[in-house]
């Protein structure tokens, strides 16, 4: 694709990508996340072919990824950090207060939702959280809105010097389309390092935080008068009326293009955070009944129904919508009682899920059999594994069976050392390499001072982020350097190969180790298949 | 032939690593280069790891908000794999049309008798099976079944072949003049099975 070209086709991920480029945006930091890698790898590709200084780079976590791009806006650059939901409560210390911080230059956090947890732990909703900051937040529902929106958020964010949140979903996130670029790209721009009246203002200790929140919470009205600007009210004297936004919005859009009755309701467009509260109160009067088609938890529907003076609010509070889960056309039609097109006949055969499976090949499968084997030699034929968030979670089917947990970033290493603490033997735990840097280091501190417990962390180490596509780690061959640094000895680290060839060396090297009432680090280290068909390793470390 | 003045929708289905992603995007570059409004949504993530695969493509005359085909909706379904044709069943329009690969991906252990499968896809209507397999071995090619299925379903889509064309040779262009030539071929000779 050529940067001249106006009108492109591109995922949603990729119009913010665009947005971020076109409003000279500097820096862009990240950990990779479904849905949201592709906003990363959509500006990192567009920057390895411009010349003007911009900076795209993975970051362990999403915390340091924010505080890298808030370090940009301090010298006064636009910067980007972009994070799935759940990466945003590992940034939530930065993000709650960077809006009393405030910014620099302008600074925007992408952060795409995933409700019906495609490949999430949970389906939280961002949209309180920058409620929780008193933050502005943008929520398209096309990829052209997710571009324009972008452009926009930068804008907001230098008016009312606060970062502002534009909020995605996977459906959006993952959506192709074709979007229209404005004329001209931006090049990044300096605004310059905080001047003399404003540089104690970033100083959050209380004397001056408590200013700064005051001032925060001041900017309300300031919010409110940007945000109406997107969200559209209008009132045709029907009797029942629809709140949409993001894809609720997009696919009552569309029935509307099915069903020209729709046109005919009262509407109330929300595309951006705060709301003004006058705007609902007055919608609510004009309607007798609303549907309220929003994706994730009911945000607005709880403020609807709040205000609602008794009137019939449809949404998932009342189970005219399914209480989790993406919303799709069909879902809206059920609600709104819409006769369904006839389908063909179910397969009369029975047909069977196909879940993501490891690779043929995978050294994650080799660790997992090893593993299995050592523990039933020693007596343990029903272990308990502590489990972590990569491909090795999905160690968790059959013929393993092997993950028994799986909850957050790094929660592996905390619970596996908690457990052996209160005696569970051997306790174990399986993390790979990337998501050990992104949360699990922190703990093997802990580890390491604990002398007698038999905790056992396995770090399946194929040198990469495989499961979001396969993007570099922020290290690589260092685990053993880490380890003796913290404390552990040679005889508590071990770097195993997970081969098939190598299995029954590896059962009795683990049988061993399985047994010793001490902290053990294993290091299962070997490439992944998929990195090294697509020559990766190569790319990435041999610059 | 199909109304197209209203939303047409289409699946491409498939098994992770088969091409779905591919061919659902050169549908998408088709309809917009022949002037339609479209949207597509896929589902990435584990997809690589053998899992099922689904794209949804949705174009129209006038500008499409919703990228997701939901049941009795879509009208063209081109499944790279037998068992993946009948995934989607409930989701085709009585009067849709389905082009099915013959070559199964077996990567579980309870993957029906492959017999049935073709049994239970004859007995419904609008449904073309393409062997993928014999015509990766007419074309000496053996990537050819994409394309071929692609090039089959060519004959339920509004688009010229200039524009099949140009975005084949766009989709291929940094693989060399060879490769182009090669998914051209195939492309063609699936088109070819249906005109028969």
């Amino acid at each position: 694709m050529k940067i001249s070209e106006r009108e492109i086709m591109v995922l949603g991920d990729e119009a913010v990508s665009w947005g971020a480029i076109d409003s000279g945006m500097k820096s862009v930091y990240a950990y990779p996340g479904t849905p949201s890698t592709e906003i990363f790898e959509g500006i990192e590709h567009i920057v390895s072919s411009l010349d003007d200084g911009r900076i795209a780079k993975w970051t362990a976590n999403e915390k340091v990824a924010y505080e890298m791009a808030l370090g940009t806006s301090y010298t006064g650059h636009r910067a980007l950090v972009c994070m799935k939901h759940v990466g945003l409560n590992v940034a939530m210390d930065a993000f709650m207060n960077s809006a009393l911080t405030g910014i620099r230059g302008g600074f925007v956090v992408a952060v795409a939702d995933d409700p019906s947890m495609h490949s999430s732990q949970n389906e939280q909703d961002s949209r309180y959280l920058a409620d929780f900051a008193h933050l502005p937040c943008l929520e398209p529902s096309t990829p052209q809105e997710a571009y324009d929106y972008t452009c926009q958020a930068f804008e907001i964010s230098e008016i009312l010097g606060v970062p502002v949140m534009v909020r995605l979903v996977t459906r959006l996130s993952h959506s192709r389309g074709v979007i229209t670029r404005k004329e001209n790209m931006n090049l990044p721009e300096c605004l310059g390092i905080p001047p003399e009246d404003t540089k104690n203002d970033w100083v959050l200790i209380p004397s001056i935080a408590k200013r700064r929140y005051r001032q925060l919470r001041e900017k309300l009205p300031k919010m409110l008068t940007v945000s109406a600007q997107y969200n559209k009210t209008s009132i045709s004297g029907h009797r029942l009326g629809v709140v949409t936004c993001g894809m609720g919005r997009a696919y009552f859009n569309q029935l509307c293009r099915e069903y020209p009755a729709l046109k005919e309701y009262n509407r109330l467009d929300v595309c951006s955070y705060p709301l003004s509260l006058t705007d609902i109160r007055k919608f609510i009067k004009s309607c007798e009944e609303i549907y309220v088609f929003e994706e994730n938890y009911p945000y607005l529907e709880d403020k609807i129904r709040d205000m609602g003076q008794g009137k019939r609010v449809y949404g998932r509070r009342d189970k005219s919508l399914p209480m989790d889960g993406e919303l799709n056309p069909i879902i809206l039609k059920k609600c709104m009682e819409l006769p369904l097109a006839e389908s063909k006949k179910e397969s009369e055969v029975v047909v069977p899920a196909r879940p993501p499976r490891l690779c043929d090949g995978c050294g994650h499968r080799d660790a997992f059999n090893s593993m299995k084997d050592a523990l039933k030699n020693i007596g343990v034929d029903e272990p308990r594994i502590f489990g972590d968030i990569g491909c090795y979670t999905l160690g968790v089917m059959p013929p393993f069976d092997m993950i028994n947990t799986c909850v957050e970033m790094g929660a592996s290493v905390g619970m596996t050392l908690g457990a052996a603490e209160a005696g569970l033997e051997p306790s174990i735990g399986v993390i790979g390499d990337s998501t050990f840097f992104h949360s699990g280091l922190p703990t093997l501190i802990s580890m390491a001072k604990s002398k007698t417990a038999n905790a056992n962390l396995v770090i399946v180490d194929n040198k990469i982020t495989g499961m979001t596509g396969q993007q570099p780690t922020v290290a690589i061959d260092i685990f053993e350097d880490i380890a003796r640094s913290f404390g552990f000895s040679e005889e508590q680290i071990h770097v195993l190969k997970p081969l098939p060839q190598k299995h029954e060396e590896n059962v009795k090297y683990l049988e061993n180790v399985f047994s010793q009432k001490r902290p053990d680090i294993i290091i299962f280290r070997r490439e992944c298949v998929q990195a090294l068909r697509k020559k990766l390793y190569q790319k990435y470390y041999q610059k | 032939m199909n109304d197209f003045n209203k939303p047409f929708g289409v699946i491409v289905a498939g098994v992770g690593g088969q091409g779905a992603i591919t061919v659902a995007q050169l549908i998408l570059g088709a309809c917009w280069r022949s002037g339609f409004y479209a949207l597509q949504s896929e589902i990435h993530g584990m997809s690589q790891r053998g899992g099922a695969v689904s794209a949804n493509i949705v174009f129209d005359q006038v500008p499409v908000t919703s990228p997701v085909v939901t049941s009795g909706e879509a009208n063209l379904l081109i499944s790279m794999e037998p068992l993946e044709a009948l995934r989607y069943l409930p989701l085709m329009a009585m009067d849709a049309k389905i082009i099915s690969a013959t070559v199964p991906v077996v990567n579980i252990d309870n993957y029906p008798e492959l017999s049935s499968i073709f049994d239970n896809l004859k007995k419904i209507t609008g449904v073309t099976i393409v062997d993928t397999d014999d015509c990766a071995k007419k074309l000496n090619y053996k990537h050819a079944g994409n394309m071929c299925l692609l090039g089959a379903s060519s004959k339920f889509l509004p688009i010229s072949d200039e524009v099949w064309k140009r975005v084949i040779e766009e989709r291929f262009k940094s693989k060399g003049d060879q490769i182009i030539e090669q998914n051209w071929s195939a492309f063609e000779f699936g088109k070819k099975l249906l005109e028969k």
